[in-house]
């Protein structure tokens, strides 16, 4: 998924947004009406319109470039802005406030209506937590012990407000970028189990168990993309988009729902969703016409890039568009199995991670492989967008920068021996300047390494890396791989299962902190968490990451990261960052790390 | 005549049957699965575990074959649960503009490359023939994407005669309103298979020429326009029955390479995007169509050739 969510952002900036952001350049004047072709990402089309997404449709591409047009959620993150946080002038429902032992949360609905019509209110809250309750199997935000577990109670005090009862306190932010964050109010029209049906009559609302007849009928509507843009259920929306056409090929077009409630309001007639197969048949269309008001630039079609600057010299997508680099809120890393029955032992020893990390030449990836366009990424926040959630240390750079020296010395120091030029553990043992525990006199410091294949710069940045290891005595045997091969692979086990023979897997990607937007690590790297790939375990750790659920001090946060970035639960490696291309007579468009799109901020210009 | 066509058909059901088990088995010994490929890397192992559950990829190959035919039995080509619809729904939306494009595309393939290679066999070794086997050798090894980006570059980006994509309705009718927008697509294709086709057509007409028939008809008095035409020309289109046959499984599955460049949204580049997830069903669909389009096409060619050649018949 993470691999899939490359280009298609757009956010805005302005009107009720929290944010300084400024908009995008343009020169001429701005003007009602009009149409805006939006380019979407390469092979990857929307196709699930249900805001109730299974696993396997919870794709950026389906939540950012379809559904919260049409369906806000409770919080709404991204914004005009160029920051990873909710902006509450575009979201559905109030700041939540909470009681004084931080058990019990409210929240106010804003006075919006249904494009029905009805009011956007409680009751549609309440609609969507017990669907949630029913069908969290089939819920891709469910988080086992966490949302919607951790919600004991909760009820409609009044037409606009909803009470909730926590099963213990937890951090407020936590709560509002993890758990409120996934809340979308659903319509009465969609409490139903047949399209003919009156509106409310499935049941769902008042008895949780009648939920799974709802959400039967709900699943085999959004499995009926034919019907997408008629459909009298998905015609109910509170965003500021109704769908006006949807073809299964993946084009698609908005048109203003003219009784949105929020703010701003709509300025285009229609925005065209366009899909590519592949980003080089995006960049001819791009270079050859006015087909294309946003798109992007593939990496492979960008010049090498000046320092000082985030974008290239000269422009490759021509005079007609201005071009802004976008940084994703990911992270990228590669996890290592910790359980694996031969070099597991050696993974858990931190000064074996640490030499792994500073034999990989971070900069030199950027500037070479990436060409400019990435930055060092060394914990579990990113650096860019410059945000409040990195701490004073990481503020500083990385704690382990590139020096194979010092690598090499850290190995020699814990009683690794050079033997045609491979490490190997000669003084076993537990102590100070021995090889650790469980580590066997003999051990080498050899590892697979399977890549993605299909991404020149992986291939480079691997076999950089190969070479650079080499000199500190470690032997990386580094294989490319198809994408699932490499994700199919790098999964928790236990040193018994036959699964758990990988050693290094490194699909690309890294991690996106969407929508669960708080770069917190209860699903990378606690012990157990299903996202932990490397089956990595610590109780300090752990200890950290649960101590950022509960507590809003940003000191705890501060703790975990620096922790995170000092212990290597993965192995952190150089981040890309998008270059996108908008037409110089379209205005209002910045780009957002959520890779949110907001286009009722857009407008033409003549 | 009635036993060979019967003998053809019953080895064609072999054939297709036999493409399906070894399409079917290789699909899903590609490692990954269709599980990390749909659900993505954040998929927790209980995840997709319940995935393959659901969709039978935990139980034996054979008894997913199985259960794969007879879902095709029932006329169920299954579900794509990359792209949330049924595989037929799937084709049929696409089937009909790959067969618009590759059809225009043959069409006046065939109708360049007859006159060229006639013209190439009667005045062999001259300059047109020498020009015409030049330029038809430059292009037939030129790799497809490579034309059709040098295309885009010149008639697209730099001199903007045509658009660089081609259209994307899913009418034919609305297709075919957009002419402009089919040239490139449609040339690269054309400039494609003219090279290939003038070659078959100069080797067919050169070997008609020196036999006894051409011999007699000239000795009876026939001029070199009636023996071109009324005689060789109409032997030498046998071999092109062969190929034009052959060109079904392309008229129906669609070109990969050129679907992409251009970013047409045919059955080629369905293949392409769905491979990329392992989409199974959508594979195996598209591959049972090419399947029978392969095996059809190559029965037309037989029956086309025995009808036009009775020698073929006690083969």
């Amino acid at each position: 998924m993470t691999a899939a969510v490359a280009v298609t952002l757009a956010a805005c900036s302005g009107g009720h947004s929290t944010s300084t952001q400024p908009q995008s350049q343009t020169s001429g004047k701005a003007v009602n009406g009009g149409t805006v072709n939006v380019a979407e990402a390469a092979s990857v089309t929307p196709n699930w319109i249900f805001p109730f997404s299974p696993i396997a449709n919870f794709s950026v591409a389906n939540i950012s470039d379809l559904q919260q047009l049409l369906y806000r959620p409770l919080y709404w993150f991204g914004g005009h802005n160029d920051q990873p946080t909710n902006d509450p002038g575009l979201s559905v429902a109030r700041q939540p406030t909470y009681s004084t032992d931080g058990k019990t949360v409210t929240i106010k609905i804003k006075p919006w209506k249904w494009s029905n019509g009805e009011a956007v209110n409680a009751k549609d809250v309440v609609f969507w937590l017990n669907m949630s309750k029913a069908e969290a199997a089939q819920w891709a935000g469910t988080v086992p012990g966490a949302y919607p577990d951790n919600i004991k109670s909760y009820k409609a005090t009044s037409a606009d407000t909803v009470q909730l009862t926590m099963d213990k306190k937890y951090s407020s932010n936590w709560l509002l970028y993890n758990e409120f964050s996934q809340i979308t109010p659903m319509p009465m029209a969609w409490d139903v189990t047949s399209a003919s049906a009156a509106a409310g009559s499935g049941g769902c609302l008042t008895s949780v168990s009648k939920c799974p007849a709802v959400w039967k009928f709900l699943t085999a509507q959004s499995k009926d993309q034919s019907t997408y843009a008629t459909s009298k259920i998905w015609g109910v929306v509170d965003g500021p988009w109704k769908l006006k056409s949807y073809n299964s090929d993946g084009h698609y077009s908005i048109v203003p729902n003219t009784a949105y409630s929020g703010s701003p309001k709509p300025k285009l007639d229609q925005v065209n969703f366009l899909p590519f197969t592949t980003d080089t048949a995006e960049f001819n269309v791009l270079k050859s016409g006015n087909q294309i008001d946003l798109g992007y630039v593939p990496p492979q079609d960008l010049p090498t890039k000046p320092a000082g600057s985030d974008l290239p010299k000269n422009n490759p997508a021509g005079s007609n568009y201005d071009l802004a680099a976008a940084y994703r809120w990911s992270i990228n890393y590669f996890p290592i199995n910790f359980n694996n029955p031969t070099v597991g032992p050696t993974f858990k020893q931190l000064y074996v991670r640490q030499a792994l990390e500073q034999t990989l030449d971070q900069p030199v990836d950027v500037q070479k492989a990436l060409r400019g366009y990435g930055l060092v990424n060394f914990g579990p926040v990113p650096a860019k967008p410059v945000n409040k959630w990195m701490s004073p240390a990481a503020k500083q750079g990385t704690p382990y920068p590139f020096d194979v020296n010092k690598a090499k010395q850290l190995l020699t120091s814990h009683g690794w021996t050079e033997t045609n030029g491979v490490m190997t553990c000669t003084k076993p043992g537990s102590g100070s300047n021995q090889c650790g525990p469980d580590v066997k006199s003999g051990a080498k410091m050899e590892f697979n390494l399977d890549y993605a294949s299909g991404t020149p710069s992986l291939d480079q940045e691997m076999q950089q890396y190969k070479s650079d290891a080499s000199k500190a005595g470690i032997v990386l045997n580094v294989t490319s791989k198809p994408f699932d091969s490499v994700t199919g692979e790098s999964v928790p086990c236990t040193a018994s299962q036959k699964i758990c023979k990988w050693e290094m897997g490194n699909w690309g990607g890294g991690w996106i902190y969407a929508p669960d937007y708080l770069p917190t690590g209860e699903s990378l790297f606690a012990t157990g968490a299903g996202s932990n790939s490397g089956s990595y375990s610590d109780a300090k750790m752990d200890k950290l990451i649960n101590t950022t659920l509960t507590s809003s001090d940003m000191n705890a946060f501060y703790a975990f990261e620096d922790y995170t970035a000092q212990q290597l639960p993965v192995i952190f490696q150089a981040n890309v960052y998008d270059v996108f291309a908008t037409s110089t007579k379209v205005g209002g468009v910045n780009y957002n790390p959520l890779q949110t799109l907001v286009p009722e901020y857009w407008y033409r210009t003549k | 005549m009635g036993g060979y066509l019967l003998r053809r058909a019953g080895q064609a059901l072999i054939v297709l049957f036999l493409v399906t088990v070894i399409v079917f088995v290789l699909l899903h010994l590609l490692p990954g699965g269709a599980a990390h490929a749909i659900l993505g890397p954040r998929a927790t192992p209980a995840q997709i575990a319940t995935f393959n559950h659901e969709n039978g990829y935990d139980l034996p190959l054979p008894v997913q074959y199985l259960h794969w035919l007879g879902q095709l039995l029932r006329g169920d080509l299954g579900y794509s649960y990359h792209l949330n619809q049924s595989v037929g729904s799937l084709i049929v939306s696409r089937l009909g503009k790959t067969i618009v494009l590759n059809l225009i595309a043959l069409i006046i393939s065939v109708a360049i490359a007859i006159p060229i290679g006639v013209t190439q066999a009667v005045r062999r070794n001259g300059i047109f023939d020498y020009a015409a086997t030049g330029i038809g050798f430059v292009f037939y090894s030129t790799p497809s994407f490579f034309l059709g980006l040098l295309l885009v570059l010149w008639l697209s980006v730099n001199t903007g005669l045509f658009p660089a994509e081609a259209p994307q309705s899913n009418s034919i009718w609305e297709i075919l309103a957009q002419p402009r927008a089919m040239v490139l697509p449609v040339l690269t294709l054309v400039l494609l298979q003219v090279s290939l086709f003038t070659r078959y057509m100069r080797s067919a007409v050169m070997d008609n020429l020196i036999l006894d028939y051409v011999r007699t008809a000239r000795a009876k008095g026939a001029d070199e326009n009636r023996v071109l035409y009324r005689h060789v020309l109409r032997n030498s289109l046998i071999p092109m029955v062969t190929i034009l046959g052959l060109s079904l499984p392309i008229l129906l599955g669609g070109s990969l390479v050129i679907e992409q460049v251009f970013n047409f949204p045919g059955m080629g580049l369905l293949f392409y995007q769905e491979a990329q997830v392992q989409d199974y069903p959508v594979l195996l669909g598209i591959t049972l169509i090419v399947g029978v389009a392969t095996v059809v096409g190559s029965l037309a060619a037989d029956i086309g050739y025995a009808i036009l050649d009775p020698r073929v018949r006690y083969v």
